[in-house]
C-alpha cells in the first residue's frame, strides 16, 4: 500500500512537473519576448514594466566583462517612505553573449514616485524615478476568435482582455488585419470593448488578424504588448446585389424588346442584307430551266422566232442593247467557244446611236433575238480565231485581255449598208491602225485599252443577216459598269456580272457609231 | 388638550423638512477622466513655471499610495473616509496654492482644479457614502504628509485621482447596482 501510494504520488508529481515546466518554459519565453522589446524601446536604465497590479520587474543589460551578481545592488524608496528597500538580483545570459540582470518585486504601490538607485561596488550606475503605473508591459490578448459577419465584408473579431482587475475600462486595444498574400495590412482601434466588427473587407479573401493591447495613459499608461498569435478567416465569396440583378434584367429586357421592335419594322430591309436574292435570269429566259433544264441551246430552238419578231416586248424604249464582255477566256481554249457557260460567250448588242440610254444589261434579250444567227456567227468567229492564232498580232498575244473597243467610224462603204439600228460592234485591230486608233478614239467613240482584239470584214459581215456579232473574247480587266444606266425596272432582275465593263462611252456621251470601221486582217 | 396635541403633531409631522430624495448616482468615469487630465494639465504647466510659483507655507495632503494587497482587505467605509478626508486636504491645500501663486497664467490651471475638486465631492455625494465631517486640526493625521513646493502639490493632486479616487469610484456599492456606462 505504501508502495502504490508512493507511486500514484510520483506520477502525480511528474505530471505536475512537467505542467509547471512547460508553463515555466512559456514563461521563460514570454519574458525573453518583452526584455527584448524593452531594451529596444525603453532607453533609461534600468528597464522596468508591470505585468499585473502588484509586481514589478526592471533589469538593465551588462557586458561580458560585468562582474558577478554580488557586486550589485538594486535599492529603491517610494515617496515619503522613511526608509529606503533592497531587491534580490539574479543573472541571466542572453544568446548575445551579453549578462541581464533583474530584479523582481512582488508587492508594489502605485499612484506614488519610486526611485531606483543601481550600484556596482558601491559607486551608483544607474538611478530612475518612475511611477509604476506607468509601466504595464501586458501579456497579448488570449483567444482571439474571428467569424464571418451579418453582412458581405464585415467580421467579427473577440477576444479576452488580460486578466487585470479595475483596469478594464483603461484599456485600448489594436487589431491589425491584411490579406494573406499582402504585406500591406490595416489598424482598427478599439478602447474598453473586447469585441471588434472589421468592415470593408474583400470578399473570398483569407485574412490574417491580431490583436494587442495598451493602457490608455489617463490612470494607466505603459508600453504596448507583443501581437497575439495570427487568427485566419476566409471572408465568404461576393454575392449579388438583388438590386443590380433586377436592374440589369429590366434594362437588357427593354433592349431585347427594343431591338425586337428593329428588326420586325425593318425585317424587309435586313433581309436583303443578310440574304439577297441571287439573280436568276428565269423571268426572262421562260422555260429555260423549268423544262429544258438549263439548256441554252435547246431553249433557244424552241424560241427562235417569237421574240425576235416582236423586239418591242424587250425594248419597249428603244434598240440599242449594250455590248456584254464575259469573263476571262485563254486564247487559245478560244478555238471551243460553245457551249460556254453563258458567261463565256456573249452576243454582243447593237451599239445605241443615243448616249442618254447608255447601254443595258440585257444580253438575254440579244440572245433571244439572234437565236438562228448565233451558230453560224460561231463558226465564223472559230474561223476568226483560228486565224488570229496563225497571225498572232504583234504585241501581247500572250496577254489574256481581250479589250473592246468601240468607235466612231466614218467609212462610208460601210455606213450604208447597215442600218442604224443593226450597227454591231465595231472591233479594231490595233496593231495596224494605231495611228489611227487615236483619231477614231478621239472621234468620240469609247476606248479601252486594246492588247488584242479581234477584225471582222465588212463584207462578210453584209453577208450575214442583220444580226449581232457573237464574240467570244477572254478578258480579266474589262469591266462593264451599267449601274448608271440601268433601267428602272431590270434593276432586280438583270443578273449580276461578275466583271464590270468600263468603258468612256457612257462618259463621254459622244458615242454615235453609224458605221463600223473594218479592217481587213 | 389631547385634540390640540393630535393636531400639533399632525401639523409637525407634515411641516417637518424631508430628507433629500437619494440622487442618481454619477457612475461614468468619464467624467473623472476629465478632471484627471486636467489634473496633469496644471501640473506639467506648474512644472515650467519659473517666477511666481511659489507656495507660502508648507500643506498637509494625502497619502496617495496604493498597494493593492492593502486596499483591497479595505472595506468599502473606510476606502470612502480616505478618499473623502484626502479630497478635502487637497481642497484647503489648493485654495492656499491659489493664493501663493502670482503667476496669472496658472491662476486659471489651479482654479479648474478646484472646481473639479467640488464637482468631486458633489459625485461622491452621489454614491450613498457616509457622511464625512472635516477634522479640526491636519497636524499629525494619518494617512497624510507635508508637501512644500507647488509642483508636489499637484503631483499629489493628480496622483490621488488617478489612484484612489478613481478605485472608489470603480468599486462603489451604488455603481455596481446601476450600469456603469
Amino acid at each position: 500500500m505504501t508502495y502504490d501510494y508512493l507511486r500514484r504520488l510520483l506520477a502525480v508529481h511528474v505530471v505536475l512537473c512537467t505542467i509547471g515546466g512547460a508553463h515555466v518554459v512559456q514563461g521563460a519565453r514570454d519574458f525573453e519576448k518583452k526584455v527584448s522589446m524593452l531594451l529596444h524601446e525603453e532607453s533609461k536604465n534600468p528597464k522596468c514594466f508591470a505585468e499585473s497590479r502588484k509586481d514589478l520587474t526592471c533589469f538593465w543589460e551588462e557586458n561580458e566583462k560585468a562582474g558577478s551578481v554580488d557586486q550589485y545592488s538594486f535599492v529603491y524608496k517610494y515617496q515619503n517612505d522613511r526608509s529606503e528597500s533592497k531587491c534580490p538580483l539574479k543573472a541571466f545570459h542572453l544568446t548575445s553573449g551579453r549578462k541581464l540582470y533583474v530584479c523582481h518585486l512582488n508587492q508594489t504601490q502605485l499612484f506614488v514616485q519610486m526611485d531606483i538607485e543601481v550600484n556596482r561596488d558601491g559607486h551608483l550606475i544607474h538611478n530612475r524615478s518612475l511611477l509604476i503605473e506607468s509601466t504595464f508591459l501586458l501579456d497579448p490578448p488570449a483567444n482571439v476568435t474571428v467569424s464571418n459577419g451579418a453582412k458581405p465584408g464585415q467580421v467579427n473579431i473577440s477576444w479576452i482582455p488580460p486578466p487585470v482587475k479595475y483596469m478594464d475600462d483603461s484599456m485600448m486595444y489594436e487589431v491589425f488585419y491584411s490579406p494573406m498574400d499582402s504585406h500591406i495590412g490595416k489598424v482598427e482601434v478599439a478602447r474598453a470593448s473586447s469585441e471588434l466588427v472589421l468592415r470593408g473587407l474583400q470578399p473570398a479573401t483569407r485574412y490574417k488578424v491580431q490583436v494587442r493591447v495598451n493602457l490608455d495613459g489617463v490612470s494607466y499608461s505603459g508600453y504596448w504588448s507583443a501581437w497575439s498569435d495570427p487568427v485566419f478567416i476566409l471572408t465568404p465569396p461576393a454575392d449579388l446585389d438583388p438590386l443590380i440583378i433586377s436592374l440589369s434584367v429590366i434594362i437588357s429586357f427593354i433592349f431585347l424588346v427594343l431591338s425586337l421592335t428593329m428588326l420586325v419594322s425593318h425585317r424587309r430591309y435586313l433581309l436583303k442584307k443578310v440574304w439577297p436574292t441571287i439573280p436568276t435570269p428565269e423571268n426572262k429566259f421562260q422555260g429555260l430551266f423549268t423544262i429544258y433544264g438549263g439548256d441554252f441551246q435547246k431553249w433557244l430552238g424552241h424560241t427562235d422566232g417569237d421574240l425576235w419578231q416582236s423586239p418591242n416586248v424587250f425594248y419597249p424604249e428603244e434598240g440599242p442593247s449594250p455590248l456584254e464582255v464575259l469573263s476571262e477566256l485563254p486564247v487559245s481554249p478560244l478555238l471551243q467557244c460553245p457551249p460556254l457557260p453563258p458567261k463565256g460567250c456573249r452576243v454582243p448588242q447593237e451599239v445605241k446611236t443615243e448616249m442618254d440610254m447608255g447601254p443595258s444589261l440585257q444580253r438575254e434579250d440579244s440572245t433571244q433575238s439572234e437565236d438562228w444567227t448565233t451558230k453560224s456567227h460561231d463558226h465564223w468567229l472559230m474561223e476568226r480565231l483560228q486565224a488570229l492564232q496563225q497571225h498572232p498580232i504583234p504585241y501581247s498575244q500572250e496577254s489574256q485581255d481581250t479589250y473592246v473597243t468601240l468607235s466612231h467610224n466614218n467609212n462610208e462603204d460601210v455606213q450604208d449598208s447597215i442600218p442604224v439600228e443593226n450597227v454591231p460592234l465595231e472591233v479594231l485591230f490595233t496593231s495596224r491602225k494605231e495611228s489611227e486608233s487615236p483619231s477614231d478614239l478621239g472621234s468620240g467613240s469609247g476606248q479601252l485599252s486594246s492588247q488584242s482584239s479581234f477584225e471582222y470584214s465588212n463584207q462578210e459581215w453584209a453577208h450575214k443577216p442583220p444580226g449581232y456579232t457573237y464574240m467570244a473574247v477572254a478578258d480579266s480587266g474589262v469591266s462593264m459598269d451599267y449601274s448608271s444606266m440601268n433601267r428602272l425596272e431590270d434593276i432586280g432582275r438583270v443578273p449580276v456580272f461578275t466583271h464590270e465593263y468600263k468603258n468612256d462611252i457612257a462618259l463621254r456621251r459622244a458615242f454615235v457609231t453609224r458605221q463600223h470601221h473594218v479592217h481587213n486582217y | 388638550s389631547s385634540g390640540l396635541l393630535a393636531l400639533l403633531l399632525m401639523v409637525l409631522e407634515l411641516s417637518r423638512p424631508s430628507l433629500p430624495s437619494p440622487l442618481k448616482p454619477i457612475c461614468d468615469l468619464r467624467v473623472l477622466n476629465h478632471f484627471i487630465k486636467e489634473a496633469r494639465d496644471a501640473e506639467a504647466a506648474m512644472k515650467v513655471c519659473r517666477e511666481g510659483c511659489l507656495l507660502s507655507e508648507s500643506v498637509t495632503v494625502p497619502q496617495t499610495r496604493v498597494d493593492f494587497e492593502v486596499w483591497e482587505n479595505k472595506n468599502a467605509s473606510e476606502q470612502a473616509l480616505e478618499v473623502q478626508s484626502g479630497l478635502w486636504l487637497l481642497q484647503q491645500a489648493l485654495n492656499l496654492l491659489r493664493a501663493s501663486v502670482t503667476n496669472t497664467q496658472l491662476h486659471s490651471y489651479i482654479d479648474s482644479c478646484i472646481n473639479n475638486l467640488l464637482s468631486l465631492s458633489g459625485v461622491l455625494g452621489t454614491l450613498n457614502l457616509q457622511e464625512y465631517s472635516p477634522p479640526t486640526s491636519t497636524t499629525g493625521l494619518e494617512g497624510t504628509w507635508i508637501v512644500s513646493s507647488p509642483t508636489e502639490l499637484l503631483q499629489v493632486h493628480l496622483n490621488f485621482l488617478r489612484g484612489k479616487v478613481r478605485l472608489l469610484l470603480l468599486s462603489a456599492q451604488a455603481c455596481q447596482q446601476h450600469d456603469v456606462s
